[in-house]
């Protein structure tokens, strides 16, 4: 499925065309500057909203009154758009990218602008010259991820089965400078909010310790980093994923403290590429995920670009792996430790023992077992795909007539047609 | 992004005409002035281009009614013969802003943003206040723009621009040509075809009401049609000073500015059902503040000042919300110190 293109604002060059937006045009405040307007373009009528772009919500609140703040100047109502602005930058004075809007629409009122950031000159020297263009290139990113909204009721490919206890799960944009959070409802997988992210000051794709990029595969929130044991840089908090993952161990990349958290007090938000690797979330969103998420549970899947699907074009994809897990589950039901044993890979590692290490570990667990089935509780699985296709899963592995058992990770990678486990141990 | 320029200059000029407004017109003219003003506002373009062309025929040249005929022909959507009359009598009246605000309005309207813009530095060269405030204001927005984008580039520790210098006006310029003024106002709401703006379409329409003393200032600026002697120059300058203080009051209102608008009555103000001051006040906030917007305009105001007391009849134009009445008002006023404050407010008559 490809991504909806519903157009919301187009950034065509140096002009803002609105497309569609409006809600009710006569409510719209006017300024006496439309008496003078040319005829205008009609407006399309607003097509199905997207789900939660974060307008209109308490979330995403900022970013959106800045979009609005666009929409009325590409509709021609400058005054009106100034004074959304100045009570914008009021509100946010550290809001840079308001703060440029507000200049070209305050210069707007002694000279046209020939530019978006139409920054004097004198002011636009040296290092300032950089930030100008990051506070470009920020609006082009969160106009784009406006723009560009997820299908309704669409979810990313990596998503491919979520437990009950996955109660919420986050998918990052790198193309698009986005994070989507979910809520899984017991129907669906439920878009609740999405907000523009920062990333490596290099880009994405990290694979050693000090290459400020961001980190790319399928991760979890490992803890919940209290903003007063931390220093303003961070912000309103900081959520620590397990960069690197086994697959990242695997291929040798190095670095760790990988985080998502906040803004320094002089930056309501950061250049799309600005961080040594984190991603960075203004203060309000940040907080608003430090509510939300869960530790442990909340998976993080960050991409160079989502893919996004609908949810029961999933279902078929999940047969073959489905098939090779229940293979698997059967052969240690038996206790067919020949059979268990066709499905490791000859590199396959728990934590720091090779396989040979790990096999009388098994073979114990087998034999204690005495056959007895065991069944998988709370299931989930995301599939990470890039030169290879890996499987990261987890469930509770629970003997038949126990009430609980270990929680276990397993990444499978897939050879041919073939899915064989890399990884397994006990996790938290 | 590109924003419109030729937008905010129309504003700003309208704005600064406002300011400007003169409504003193030559008595013997006045009811055609007024009649015909009336009935543009009433959208009768047939029965005032009726009048207005009786008019011309005996006074080809009088300005107010070319300015009118233009007007007209604006609004009967003959844009053209419009333009051709506005640009004559920019021709003839150079000194006169409203026929090239009243070309920039429809050349706007048809996209050409060039051509207002020429038309609209036009109508502030003819008036050098205009331009310098016009000129101060865009240095302000200039500054304000600058510190805007101090704070998004972080350019805390860089030295800013010195405090800009704006220029003072030192003379008071001649009072601008008058009887032109109210349709100019007209004009740049009737460019609002749109269905976008009724809003704004009133506001704008400013009366042209006709005012029993004309300025000496304005015969010398305008072949006048006046028969009235001049006044005294005190009692002109009296007439100004309420009528400052009367639009003031009706400012305040339309804001919702409830200090000014009660600083606007005199300690003696009789207030309606013999209430106290106190109760007056509070209900008039509750009345006033209740609103989510309001719009007071004054129709066809005249002034008479004997001394220090003045009266002020006008038909106020009342809208809040979904309410609208037009009504005959009178003020009495009375000078106190250097202000002229309200001591009586009737309705009717």
């Amino acid at each position: 499925m490809k991504l909806g293109s519903r157009p919301l604002l187009l950034l065509l060059g140096t002009t803002i065309v609105l497309v569609a937006l409006a809600s009710d045009r006569g409510e719209q405040a006017r300024g006496e500057t439309v008496a003078m307007a040319a005829p205008q373009t009609p407006m399309q009528p607003a097509l199905t909203p997207s789900p939660a772009s974060g307008t209109g919500q308490v979330n995403g609140a900022a970013e959106a009154r800045l979009i609005e703040i666009y929409r009325l100047t590409g509709a021609g109502y400058t005054r009106e758009a100034l004074e959304r602005a100045e009570s914008l930058v009021r509100d946010h004075p550290n809001f840079q990218l308001a703060q440029l809007v507000y200049g070209d629409l305050l210069t707007t009122q002694a000279r046209p602008v020939r530019d978006f950031g139409d920054v004097p000159a004198a002011l636009a020297g040296g290092s300032a010259g950089n930030t100008l263009s990051d506070l470009r290139h920020e609006s082009q990113m969160r106009i784009k991820a406006l723009r560009e909204r997820p299908p309704v009721g669409a979810i990313p490919s990596q998503f491919l089965a979520l437990s009950p206890r996955n109660r919420h799960a986050i998918a990052i944009d790198a193309s698009r400078s986005r994070l989507y959070l979910f809520e899984n409802t017991p129907q669906q997988l439920k878009l609740v909010a999405d907000f523009y992210i920062s990333v490596g000051k290099s880009g994405i794709e990290k694979m050693v310790e000090g290459d400020a990029r961001t980190p790319l595969g399928v991760y979890f929130i490992i803890s919940n980093l209290d903003p007063k044991s931390l220093s303003d840089f961070y912000g309103s908090g900081a959520l620590p994923i397990n960069y690197p993952n086994v697959l990242d161990s695997k291929r040798g990349k190095t670095g760790r403290g990988i985080w998502l958290h906040g803004t320094p007090p002089n930056q309501f938000s950061r250049a799309p590429l600005a961080s040594d690797g984190c991603v960075v979330l203004s203060n309000p969103d940040l907080a608003f995920l430090s509510r939300t998420v869960e530790i442990r549970t909340t998976p993080v899947v960050i991409s160079p670009r989502l893919e996004w699907v609908a949810p029961h074009s999933v279902q078929a994809e999940r047969k073959p792996f489905e098939d090779a897990l229940g293979a698997w589950r059967s052969a240690k039901s038996r206790g067919d430790l020949d059979q268990l044993l066709s499905f490791y890979t000859p590199d396959f590692k728990s934590y720091d023992k090779s396989l040979a290490e790990w096999v009388p570990a098994l073979r114990s667990e087998v034999d204690k077992a005495r056959g007895k089935p065991i069944q998988l509780k709370d299931l989930s699985y995301l599939r990470w795909t890039d030169a290879t296709d890996t499987m990261v899963v987890t469930f509770g592995e629970v003997a038949d007539g126990e009430r609980s058992g270990p929680t276990k990770r397993q990444y499978w990678v897939r050879q041919g047609s073939e899915w064989k486990i890399f990884f397994e141990g006990i996790i938290g | 992004m590109k924003l419109g320029r030729a937008h905010s200059s129309t504003l700003l000029l309208v704005r600064l005409l406002a300011l400007a407004i003169s409504l003193t017109l030559g008595a013997a003219h006045a009811n055609d002035y007024s009649d015909v003003a009336q009935l543009l506002r009433e959208g009768k373009l047939a029965e005032a281009q009726t009048r207005v062309d009786r008019h011309l025929a005996a006074q080809p040249r009088d300005p107010q009614m070319r300015l009118f005929k233009g007007v007209i022909q604006r609004e009967s959507g003959r844009p053209a013969d419009a333009i051709a009359t506005f640009k004559r009598l920019s021709e003839d009246h150079p000194e006169l802003p409203e026929p090239y605000n009243n070309l920039a309005v429809i050349h706007a309207a048809q996209g050409q943003y060039d051509k207002a813009r020429i038309a609209l530095e036009k109508a502030l060269r003819t008036n050098p206040s205009y331009a310098t405030a016009h000129e101060n204001l865009a240095d302000v927005y200039a500054r304000l723009a600058s510190q805007a984008y101090s704070k998004a580039l972080q350019l805390d520790g860089v030295p800013q621009p010195g405090p800009a210098r704006l220029t003072l006006i030192r003379e008071l310029s001649p009072a601008p040509a008058s009887p032109a003024r109210p349709v100019l106002a007209a004009a740049p709401s009737t460019a609002a075809s749109k269905p976008v703006v009724p809003a704004q379409a009133k506001p704008a329409v400013v009366a042209a009401a006709p005012a029993p003393t004309k300025p000496a200032a304005a015969t010398a600026a305008v072949p006048a049609p006046s028969a009235t002697p001049p006044q005294p120059a005190a009692a002109d300058s009296s007439n100004r000073e309420v009528e400052l203080a009367v639009r003031a009051w009706a400012r305040a209102w339309t804001d919702k500015n409830m200090t000014q608008y009660l600083a606007a009555y005199d300690k003696s103000f009789e207030t309606p059902g013999q209430q106290s001051r106190s109760a007056w006040e509070q209900d008039r906030r509750l009345r006033i503040t209740g609103k989510s917007r309001i719009s007071v305009n004054l129709l066809e105001l005249q002034i008479t000042v004997k001394g220090n007391r003045a009266v002020a009849k006008f038909r106020q134009d009342y809208k809040a919300d979904a309410l609208a009445v037009l009504s005959r008002k009178t003020l009495e006023l009375v000078r106190t110190g250097d202000r002229w404050l309200i001591v009586k407010e009737s309705s009717g008559g």
